[in-house]
């Protein structure tokens, strides 16, 4: 054998390999993902009542301009995707330089005891917040045992307190979690680095933001990417924050806590089936991910 | 100086134990909740009570608790396997044998991350039926063992797989699964650990898509159940606070057995 | 190269095994299918009974209420029948909707099952949303023998498709105590108006320290207790959206807001506060459908200090003391194997045994719009949770008196459009007349 023809057959064979190695996860995913999302691409061209479907072309996509509900559940998703993921992050990179320092005691303590409420369920850790920010909750009785404030605070009640408090409760569950993401990475840092800015005199907050921040910064981008998604998808928690028992029909009070896969649910499920409006809806949050995506890269001047 | 440094170190400890105190509150709150009637969980009752025991009754004889346990753990372990085992190998051959047709492959499936579940189920729901997987906990299963995001994780991981070990075995002749599954597997465990972690706990706790291919009482999951147990009429709080803890217990357990690969599988997936 | 092979063969079999799974799952056939001729809903003889077999499945929610319900329905039929398997199945209530819908709008039958329950202000939009998916009952069941509001609410284009279940007659429930200190007898809470409800309410108020009324200010339940008292909903008779020049809605807002500024509620969000609320005493009355009273009773230390009115009417011309909040239906899903064995089903325990509705309104409160049954011994007794008084009487002489409505298509839709302008009104930041203009423009884009 030449080394040229052994060459040529090991890229071959290194080709049907590759092909093979990936060939149930890629069958799966062209018959679970593929398929759904082209056939829901489809549907967003129709307008349905139930099963009595229209094709419309790209009206759905007219419609959506006009469409002050779809325009709130926008609104909504943003507000809490500006303040909420630039704070939780921030405390994430907090927390985790600070259980990065070694001279901290307890730390394992700390890391778990913080990282906790990252293994409940959705579903369960929003009941769980629902009950404690009552009117008449734990955390109103609290403060004002404390006198911090005179008045119970109508957490759930005001459309303004709603997404303070459903901020709290995201901040609550993901903190930890990113922090982990930080934290795993800090302790890779040889401690050198650290010590020799020290000499230099820096001090520690220099040290966060001219060595803790740039050597997290592809972590920092992976991180506010995932957030992104998940925010803009943000379902469990409002709908379950929101429920209101039978009767009611916005999401938090004024629907404040509306968000866009809330309402792709509402139009599916809840008002007139209208599966082909709802796609639409769908394929927007995808173009808006992709944006801001693309965006966060550039922000972060990553070419990868 | 010296004491700007203690004041220094006495506000960051006051803001961890702050940050560990708010993140574990919670938890005993539920635990306390167990033990109480339903009036007490509502008024936010803070001592424990003495209905633990009623509670348990009411969990285990009126739902069928044993029942549903056993379908989330049978569900989330067959998962888990069937996730590691096809996701892992899928990101093993995008980068171990990188050609620019599947890197095109690759690109489309983490851009299909993007598209919110919502938008997929009445047609994954169609795809259920045809196929008769409808109330069977292997269409959950199979629907999730090729997890986009699991496949992303390893692949990153495996980029600072030293290649040179590939390519020793392949010189003594192992064939490229062998390599895979005697070679590669052993030496990532903690990846491995790390998605199992992380994939048990969303097929634990998943609860829009099981909600929908699981039809009858006797396949549900132990989501499902706590969710149809908080949405009655007359919702009884104390055993809904025992499900949610019976049903946070095993996530617990998973997580704290395999902490240390999790931190570590984490950030070898990451770093790039 | 081998082990490819097997690998990718193994790969389709999993994928086979699991398609072979479905269709032998579909080969469980019913043997005997009972023929239907139960117009009269007259009890067949034992004979032709014990002939019938095969296996129903029913969705349901609430495990206190309609499942309990249902169980004891079953358990009457299958000791006739017992060849006839019957499942219940308890499903939330927002989750039973969505599977109901990705079931109908999938188009196959094999995951449905063949009764459900189904809440009257839905009843339309799945009848027109997915035409040809239930079966019409005409004929099939005795619709005389139900309330005639809850029949209009399921018939489409003459056809009437569904088994009238239970009612939602709404209640001023109060407690006698708190109202006594305050210096009110029964009497003077007897055809009030939603005005004098608040006056009443502030000097209960100011006389036992109470809030007058448990409620959430952002639900839209009381508000269409009100619109219904007057005959009106958000829609006109052709389904046309009629909200900005809409008196009875008009009227109902401000009164809204009255409350609010009154001072004289307990704010709740969401049910359980609510519940908890008026289970902790914190509250001097709820105004609601029916059905709260199994969650009024479980308080048993209250017993004796309650008792029910007639709701308050709007301070309009053409509203009555008399409305609904909720209830619900069931319905037989057209083309499911056991559709004829749930239609008889249907008609033997819900369309004929009055002694089936006499045991749930005593076990479960539950008030069943079947005429014949309300004339029944339980319908007629004295309730000594609520010091004596006949509730269940007057309840139903109460839903004789609701106005029946149409409540279209879109009730959730509207109701959302208005609650999103609500809090804007609380805080007086704009008038009425422009937050229910804002309502209607808002509803009309959204559903075209």
């Amino acid at each position: 054998m030449t080394g040229a023809t052994s060459s040529r057959s090991f890229v071959k064979s290194n080709n049907l390999y590759g092909w093979l190695f990936i060939s149930i996860a890629v069958i799966l995913l062209a018959v679970f993902l593929l398929y759904p999302i082209v056939y829901s691409l489809y549907l967003s061209t129709t307008s349905s009542k139930g099963i009595v479907q229209n094709f419309v072309g790209l009206k759905n996509y007219i419609r959506l301009v006009k469409d002050p509900m779809f325009l709130l559940a926008l609104k909504n998703t943003f507000t809490l995707f500006i303040i909420q993921v630039p704070i939780m992050l921030l405390l994430a990179l907090i927390l985790a330089s600070l259980l990065n320092d070694k001279t901290i005691k307890f730390r394992g303590i700390f890391r778990t005891g913080i990282f906790l409420p990252a293994v409940t369920s959705l579903v369960a850790y929003t009941i769980l917040f629902k009950m404690m920010f009552a009117l008449d909750g734990f955390i109103n009785t609290a403060l004002m045992n404390l006198h911090i404030i005179k008045e119970p605070i109508p957490w759930l009640l005001d459309p303004v307190w709603a997404k303070i408090t459903i901020m709290i409760a995201l901040t609550w569950r993901w903190t930890g979690y990113n922090m982990v993401f930080y934290l795993s990475a800090l302790q890779n840092i040889p401690d050198e680095i650290y010590e020799a800015s020290e000499i230099d005199g820096a001090s520690k907050v220099q040290q966060f933001f001219h060595i803790t921040i740039p050597i997290l910064k592809p972590l920092i981008v992976f991180t506010s990417i995932m957030s992104t998604i998940g925010t803009l998808q943000l379902f469990d928690e409002p709908m379950n924050l929101a429920q209101a028992g039978v009767t009611s029909a916005t999401t938090g009070p004024g629907n404040s806590l509306l968000t866009l896969s809330v309402y792709i649910y509402n139009l599916c499920f809840k008002y007139m089936p209208d599966f082909g409006y709802a796609a639409t809806v769908s394929y927007v949050i995808v173009f808006i991910v992709a944006i801001l995506t693309v965006i966060q890269f550039k922000v972060a001047g990553d070419k990868s | 100086m010296k004491t700007r440094n203690i004041a220094k170190k006495i506000i960051v400890y006051v803001f961890l134990i702050s940050a560990f105190v708010v993140s574990v509150f919670p938890f005993y709150w539920m635990i306390v909740g167990m033990t109480n009637k339903s009036v007490d969980v509502i008024k936010g009752k803070m001592t424990f009570g003495n209905q633990l025991i009623n509670n348990l009754t009411t969990l285990f004889t009126t739902f069928d608790m044993k029942g549903v346990l056993f379908n989330s753990l049978k569900i989330s372990v067959l998962t888990v396997i069937g996730t590691l085992i096809i996701s892992s190998m899928a990101a093993y051959g995008f980068q171990i044998f990188s050609s620019p047709a599947r890197e095109k492959i690759y690109n489309a499936i983490l851009l299909s991350m993007m598209v919110p579940f919502a938008a997929l189920m009445i047609p994954l729901f169609r795809l259920i039926v045809k196929f008769g997987l409808l109330n069977k906990h292997i269409g959950l299963i199979l629907t999730s063992i090729a997890s986009v995001f699991i496949i992303f994780f390893f692949r990153q991981s495996i980029k600072s797989f030293p290649h040179e070990i590939i390519q020793a075995a392949r010189v003594d002749g192992a064939g490229e699964f062998r390599i895979f599954f005697t070679i590669f597997m052993p030496s990532m465990r903690s990846t491995y650990a790390a998605a199992a972690i992380y994939s048990f706990m969303n097929s634990w706790n998943a609860y829009l898509w099981p909600l929908i291919v699981l039809q009858t009482d006797e396949k549900k999951t132990v989501t499902l159940l706590i969710s149809s147990m908080s949405s009655a009429y007359t919702p009884q709080y104390g055993v809904i606070m025992t499900a949610i803890v019976i049903a946070t217990l095993p996530i617990i357990i998973v997580f704290f057995t395999f902490q240390r690969y999790f931190v570590q599988g984490m950030l070898g997936s990451v770093k790039q | 190269m081998k082990k490819v092979l097997s690998l990718l063969l193994a790969v389709l079999m999993i994928l086979s095994l699991a398609a072979c799974g479905g269709s032998t799952e579909k080969s469980k056939t019913v043997a005997d299918e009972p023929k239907t001729d139960v117009s009269k809903g007259q009890e067949d003889t034992k004979e032709t009974l014990a002939e019938k077999s095969g296996k129903i499945t029913i969705w349901a929610w609430d495990p206190n209420f309609n499942i309990a319900i249902m169980n004891y329905a079953k358990e009457l039929y299958t000791k006739d029948n017992p060849n006839v398997e019957i499942e219940v199945v308890d499903i939330a209530k927002g989750d039973l909707e969505q599977k109901l819908h990705t079931n109908l709008a999938s188009g196959v039958i094999d995951g449905l099952p063949e009764i459900t329950l189904i809440e009257d202000y839905n009843a339309q939009k799945y009848l027109q949303s997915y035409p040809g998916s239930f079966t019409d009952l005409t004929g099939k069941i005795n619709h005389n023998d139900f309330a005639e509001y809850k029949v209009s609410l399921m018939t489409l284009d003459g056809k009437v498709y569904g088994v009238p279940f239970d009612s939602g007659v709404a209640g001023f429930f109060y407690r006698s105590d708190y109202l006594e200190q305050a210096g009110y007898k029964h009497e003077d809470l007897v055809n009030i108006t939603w005005d004098d409800f608040i006056e009443i309410g502030k000097n209960v108020k100011q006389k036992t320290g109470k809030a007058m009324l448990a409620f959430d200010l952002n639900d839209g339940g009381l508000m269409r207790i009100m619109m219904q008292s007057a005959g009106k909903w958000y829609f006109d008779d052709n389904g046309n959206i009629n909200i900005a020049n809409n008196d009875v809605i008009k009227e109902a807002v401000k009164t809204y807001k009255a409350i609010a500024d009154s001072g004289i509620i307990k704010q709740t969000s969401g049910w359980d506060e609510w519940v908890a609320a008026f289970n902790a005493g914190d509250s001097a009355s709820v105004i609601t459908g029916v059905w709260i009273i199994g969650s009024i009773k479980a308080e048993e230390s209250q017993s004796g200090k309650w008792k029910v009115a007639p709701i308050p009417r709007l301070n309009i011309s053409g509203s009555v003391n008399a409305s609904n909040l909720g209830g619900s239906s069931w319905y037989v899903i057209e083309k499911t194997k056991g559709k004829d064995l749930a239609i008889d089903f249907l008609n033997t325990i819900y369309g004929g045994n009055n002694e089936f509705y006499q045991k749930i309104l005593v076990d479960q409160g539950a008030v069943g719009t079947y005429k014949p049954a309300q004339s029944g011994a339980s319908y007629a007794s004295e309730d000594a949770f609520f010091g004596g008084q006949k509730v269940y009487t007057d309840f139903s002489e109460w839903m004789k008196s609701i106005p029946a409505i149409n409540y279209g298509l879109y009730t959730y839709e509207a109701d959302s459009a208005i609650f999103t302008v609500m809090p804007e009104v609380y805080s007086g930041s704009i008038s009425i007349d422009e937050a229910l203009k804002k309502a209607e423009e808002q509803l009309k884009n959204q559903i075209n």
